[in-house]
């Protein structure tokens, strides 16, 4: 190599590591965790969806989202569903109100309201719902308490190491109740659901050595364990986990 | 589905607009991004869907006259997947490529929007207020001579006819005609006259030896479906099957199913009927047919001693009823009817069918200027008719001319008025499908475009413009209509919707067809000129060329020369070198009516004195339209010449014919002689047939009927002998390697067991090692994940090559057709349709190979097999694609799948390189990406697409997957309903419509499922089995019928 390549090449590597770096960075920080767009309508879920001691009617998060137990899709309520009480309901406060009125004429018009989308899982990947809501997973373990949000953000960062996280080191049902808020409601039994613990069920399946080793990718940490009080990992509900569980 | 939703002035189309627009946000967007589109709610939910999840409704297919019922997956307000209803008694669950293709009709991005109408030879969109009124204005004005009108319909069973009959008689005007120009008018005829009824029930199963003088009844020929249904049924009882014998100039797809080839001249296969049955000597037909004579001597003693025969005609010449008849004596002289053919279960698809010579008469009256107003609706006359028949110039006579078509085809072009129908999945209807027996068509989804409709709905709202003829309609639509006169009213109607067939009648068409209008007798074909007979036949994939507009159809290779997006010409290839024309050379074919110029196809199974060229393609149009690239093109641009995918692509076969028919009042395809002659040009010709032989590979295996029933472990001769005690792999010390045998023995069987085939780590089967080796996944893992073993084996003794398969799996997997013109690399001015197809980028993830065997030069013979082989991702155990991946895109699931991670992959290739039966693709294009001009997709073919199945981008592999989405569904069905999974619960896309039941697909690890019983037939074997690979598809051997009574071979 000549002198003159050679200082040609130095630099040429030291930007190719700078790059590296940046890319590294940025895909470390592509998660749109944490947005919360504002929507169309003000839609307080703590007044629908909160608990009652809390203001709220302590609505199913099912009553609304009704496929979730039913298909991959949770599905948004009908325009519909919203005036099946709104008809009579009009809203006390001002603010309330407002918001009201601008379902109602969405109704009248017979236009659908055009809420933001938050949550969204690339296109390569196949997220069932109805194989979690029925696993006993709450809704709040991936999307945060949402009964007690003003306005809905993402709260997990629906990456892949997170989705991996709770595939191989398992789910545990009393820390998703937990997760839920739900401090004194007994779990949650979604229909057709196999609530924790129950005989017959493969729940807390007991935890051998796995001979799997997703290619190229190593066991993920298991970052639950360690944490203090946390239910040890043999009591945990765990689930497939090669590629074409999700992607294909 | 209802039309309404119940709710007033809330129309469910709406909806689905609405949730339509979320899909198209979504569509473009990674994980990342800030804009991740909108969720739009219903207005109204629906009762009967969840959003996600599939709706099923049972409608009628309409792409031939058949009346196959279809299953429609409906998901989210829009069908994505046709498949067959298995309570069906025509088609029992099974569908066609052709059937399924009716999907691509229906969301073509061509489709008409709305009424037009021509002023002053310009298009102009009106509304159908005034297009209506128009049309009741001139149906005014044309009250005097109203009974000279003219409405050709596309030939459909049902009570649709005789509704349309009755609303022409309430203007005065006579029968419509009742078109379909695949149709075989001759072997129709000769049924009514012999059988009495129009379609006898075949039941190939019956027989001992099936004997077809040219009906392709894999095909184009009768009900292709219900018949190969039967015939693949027949075949599989091996040792008891039926021999197949098919006597013709050219050895059709059906014809290369056959067992014994006679090639005779054509139209001879009179003299060889007549001969057969005695009434003629042998050595007569021989000499005018010839075919040796010692050949038909022991046909004749074959057809004696085998008892029952069926002998079956659909020659297509000047003599076609001749020969039908000739054929059908042959049956009653051998006992066969009753047994294999079946008056008494008739089949009643091509009841009221019309002729050829009463369109030409109608045609004649047209030039004649007679014809007041002229109707024209799915039938395409302008290119159908041959050239001869001048149709365009005596059409141009009629003062107003109305087409309901769906696409703007030739002969709408020629139109005054379009009032553009609805796909027979957006409509209502019926069907008729044997005696009593009705199968229903609902509509599976609302229209697609807000502007279309009905052409039975718009004919009533025509109808009750006017006091006169509105007493008449007392139901406000057609759906309606229908209920009305459905024995059982509402009730009855909507509970027999649910299953979509059931008892009942249509409405009888009681207009007399009119007298059979015989076309002028025509001349023998050896008393026209020309050194070659010319062979015109429908196209098995294209059909009489419906089928053009369609990129799945255009992307299906045809199943005899795998040719695809092109015409061809068939030479053989003794003509073809001594005409020093070689595989791609232009020649140019000219008859005394006209000349088309195409690639030649070498072909062995054709006779040297012949030429055949298919019906289908060469869709053109008036107005000229230069090349253009589609995605710029505004969507209010009319496609003539039937649309994007069909216009300027190949040539038009019919500009060689005459309009000679046979005494049927048919059209004759073969009927002329012609001449041909090099050009001098020459270019790749757009094929998908890599080589048509094995050279010695044992892709396709055989064995003759003889070797059947000896184990595959021990004895001599045919298998080769496994050695228990030996070496599996060795070949056998001193044997001659046979071409298109296996190199090496083989086991019944999968030969990795469940979860322990992972690279490497096998052995081999009859090592000690065996079972203790746990691979890369434990079979007691906690997931559970390695319990089954997805596998798959495919008879070859059923396939019959008739790509249903592979059509099905484009559907079912987003599968992008890359052969348009456009779709190449760059704007190129000349770009031509299939330049991706040559260059070898199609991407069908299961293909049909076929390769011959015999027939080694070049001289002609009748005496050479096609083997056809379903050719798709083997999911070996061993895969030789896995550990060449850089980027572990490729690996091996522990059930089994080999899988492709499509987000992992980068795009090296290496798995292609290295995967030893080319079963990957690249995309080399951004095939689904609607801002490239490659996008496979245009808006609304988009709408097909299978929500369940990544649409995948560029630079990226795939590869068949087993309908993974498929196992997931299943899997998550199973899990919400809280059981295990039935054996043979589901199955994967090209199983599920196979038409001929070869392939089975399963799990191999429970040995309850089919495949597992499958798996260890003795005719088993692994393709490329010495290569280890360990694959999860099994091929069972065909199995030959030699003839009885041959000449030992030299």
């Amino acid at each position: 190599m000549t002198q003159r390549r050679k200082w040609a090449a130095i630099p040429g590597l030291f930007i190719l590591a700078v790059g590296a770096v940046v890319l590294s960075a940025y895909s470390g920080a592509s998660s749109s965790q944490g947005r919360g767009p504002v929507q169309p309508i003000n839609f307080p879920h703590p007044r629908h969806a909160g608990a009652v001691k809390d203001g709220g009617l302590g609505l199913n998060c099912l009553y609304c989202h009704n496929a979730a137990n039913k298909s991959s899709d949770v599905g948004m309520p009908a325009v519909s569903t919203c005036m099946g009480c709104h008809t009579i309901i009009a809203g006390q406060a001002d603010s309330s109100k407002r918001e009201i009125a601008k379902l109602v004429k969405y109704a009248s018009e017979n236009k659908p309201v055009p809420w933001e989308r938050i949550h969204k899982v690339p296109e390569y990947v196949h997220f069932p719902h109805v194989r979690h809501i029925n696993a006993g997973v709450t809704c709040q373990t991936c999307h945060g308490q949402v009964q007690k949000m003003q306005r809905v953000y993402q709260y997990s960062s629906l990456n892949m190491g997170w989705c991996i996280n709770c595939h191989v080191n398992g789910y545990d049902p009393k820390e998703g109740q937990k997760a839920a808020g739900y401090d004194n409601v007994p779990p949650a039994n979604y229909s057709g659901g196999v609530p924790y613990g129950t005989p017959g069920s493969n729940a807390g399946l007991p935890v051998r050595a796995s001979s799997f080793t997703p290619p190229g990718m190593g066991l993920p940490r298991d970052t639950a364990a360690a944490t203090a009080g946390a239910t040890p990992s043999a009591q945990r509900r765990r689930a497939r986990y090669d590629c074409a569980s999700c992607h294909y | 589905m209802s039309n309404d939703t119940g709710s007033p002035g809330v129309k469910r189309r709406d909806f689905l607009k609405v949730l339509g627009a979320a899909g198209a946000t979504a569509g473009a967007v990674g994980c990342s991004s800030e804009k991740v589109g909108k969720l739009i709610p219903y207005l109204v939910s629906p009762d009967e869907t969840v959003p996600g999840v599939s709706t099923y409704y049972a409608t009628t297919c309409r792409e031939c006259s058949a009346g196959c019922g279809l299953i429609a997956e409906t998901r989210d307000g829009r069908t994505i997947k046709l498949e067959g209803n298995p309570e069906h008694p025509l088609n029992r669950g099974a569908l066609c490529a052709r059937g399924q293709s009716a999907l691509q009709g229906l969301y073509n991005p061509d489709r008409l929007r709305g009424p037009m109408v021509k002023e002053n030879g310009a298009w102009k969109a009106i509304e159908w207020d005034a297009a209506l009124s128009l049309l009741s204005q001139k149906l005014a004005g044309a009250r005097g001579t109203a009974a000279n009108a003219v409405f050709i319909n596309q030939h459909e069973s049902g009570s649709f006819p005789a509704f349309l009959d009755a609303w022409l008689a309430g203007y005065g005007m006579r029968p419509h005609l009742s078109v379909d120009f695949e149709a075989d008018s001759a072997a129709i005829e000769a049924n009514r006259r012999s059988y009495g009824v129009a379609w006898p029930r075949l039941s190939f199963a019956d027989a001992k030896l099936i004997v077809s003088f040219g009906a392709d009844f894999l095909e184009t020929w009768g009900l292709s479906v219900p018949q190969q249904l039967d015939f693949a049924d027949a075949r599989a009882k091996l040792a008891g099957a039926p021999r197949f014998v098919y006597i013709g100039p050219r050895r059709s797809l059906t014809g290369l199913n056959a067992d014994q080839w006679i090639a005779c001249k054509p139209g001879s296969e009179l003299a060889i009927a007549n001969a057969l049955a005695g009434k003629t000597s042998i050595a007569d037909a021989a000499q005018q047919s010839g075919v040796a004579e010692t050949t038909l001597q022991r046909l004749q003693q074959e057809m004696a001693q085998a008892r029952p025969v069926m002998a079956l005609a659909g020659t297509r010449g000047p003599n076609a009823l001749d020969v039908a008849l000739a054929v059908a004596a042959l049956n009653q002289a051998n006992g066969a009817v009753g047994t294999t053919i079946r008056p008494a279960e008739p089949v009643t698809g091509f009841e009221g069918i019309s002729r050829f010579g009463e369109l030409a008469a109608a045609v004649e009256r047209m030039r004649a200027g007679q014809v007041p107003v002229a109707f024209v609706r799915g039938a395409n006359p302008a290119y159908a008719l041959p050239a001869s028949a001048r149709f365009a110039d005596a059409f141009g006579k009629v003062p107003f001319k109305v087409s309901f078509s769906l696409y703007p085809d030739e002969t709408t072009e020629l139109c005054d008025l379009v009032l553009p129908d609805l796909h027979s999945l957006e409509s209502w209807g019926d069907a008729e499908v044997g005696r009593g027996m009705v199968s229903l068509q609902q509509p599976a989804m609302d229209p697609v475009f807000a502007g279309t409709r009905a052409t039975a709905d718009v004919l009533m709202q025509v109808a009750l413009k006017e006091p006169a003829n509105a007493a008449r309609y007392p139901q406000k639509d057609y759906r309606s209509w229908l209920i009305q006169r459905f024995p059982g009213g509402m009730s009855a109607f909507t509970s027999a919707l649910v299953k979509g067939v059931g008892p009942g009648a249509v409405a009888p068409r009681t207009a007399p067809a009119g007298a059979p209008a015989t076309l002028a007798a025509a001349s023998p074909i050896d008393s026209t000129k020309g050194d070659f007979y010319l062979v015109v036949y429908p196209s098995p994939v294209l059909g009489d060329g419906r089928g053009a507009n369609k990129p799945w159809l255009q992307e299906l290779p045809d199943p005899v020369s795998k040719v695809l997006w092109s015409s061809w010409v068939e030479l053989h290839p003794e003509t073809a070198y001594r005409l020093g024309i070689d595989r791609g050379d232009i020649v140019e074919v000219s008859t005394a009516a006209g000349k088309v110029r195409a690639p030649a196809y070498l072909y062995l199974g054709i006779r040297p004195d012949t030429v055949a060229v298919a019906l289908g393609q060469g869709h053109s149009s008036v107005a000229k339209l230069d090349q253009f690239e589609p995605k710029h093109t505004d969507p209010k641009v009319v496609q003539w010449g039937y649309g994007r995918y069909a216009r300027n692509i190949g040539v038009r076969a019919q500009d060689l014919l005459g309009i000679a028919g046979d005494a049927a009042g048919g059209l004759a395809l073969v009927s002329t002689r012609a001449s041909i002659s090099r050009t001098g040009d020459s270019e790749p010709l757009i094929s998908t047939e890599g080589s048509a032989r094995q050279h010695g590979r044992g892709i396709a295996q055989a064995i003759p009927l003889s070797e059947l029933g000896r184990s595959p472990r021990g004895d001599e001769g045919g298998v080769a002998a496994i050695a228990a005690e030996g070496d599996a792999k060795a070949p056998k010390e001193g044997a001659e390697h046979i071409p298109g045998e296996p190199p090496t023995a083989f086991l019944p069987g999968l030969r990795s067991p469940v979860a322990a085939d992972a690279q490497g780590e096998l052995g081999s089967p009859t090592s000690k090692d065996q079972g203790k080796l746990k691979g890369m996944y434990a079979p007691d893992h906690w997931s559970g994940m390695a319990e089954r073993r997805w596998a798959m084996t495919i008879d070859l003794a059923r396939c019959t090559g008739c790509s249903a398969c592979v059509t099905a799996c484009y559907a079912e997997n987003n599968i992008p057709t890359v052969g348009a013109p456009w779709q190449n690399a760059t704007i190129w001015a000349d770009a031509k349709a299939g330049f991706n197809i040559v260059r070898g980028r199609e991407m069908n993830w299961i293909r049909l190979e076929r390769y011959f065997e015999g027939a080694d030069d070049a001289k002609f013979t009748e005496d050479f097999e096609a083997r056809f082989v379903p050719m798709l991702c083997q999911h070996c155990g061993n895969a030789p694609c896995e550990p060449v991946c850089p980027v572990y895109a490729t690996y091996h699931a522990p059930d089994g799948l080999n899988v492709q991670v499509y987000n992992r992959c980068v795009g090296t290739r290496y798995c292609s390189n290295n995967c030893p039966y080319k079963v990957r693709y690249f995309n080399w294009f951004g095939y689904g990406e609607p801002d490239r001009k490659q996008y496979a997709f245009p808006s609304p073919l988009d709408w097909q697409l299978n929500p369940d199945v990544t649409v995948r981008t560029k630079g990226v592999m795939e590869k068949c997957s087993f309908c993974v989405q498929r196992i997931r569904e299943a899997e998550t069905r199973v899990k919400t309903e809280g059981r295990a999974l039935v054996a043979d619960e589901f199955t994967t896309a090209c199983a599920q419509a196979c038409p001929s039941r070869a392939i089975t697909f399963g799990d191999a690890a429970d040995p309850n499922w089919t495949v597992a019983k499958h798996v260890e037939d003795r005719r088993g074997y692994h393709v490329f089995d010495e290569l280890n690979t360990y694959t999860a598809v099994v091929y069972l051997k065909k199995v030959n019928h030699p003839e009885p009574a041959a000449p030992a071979k030299a």
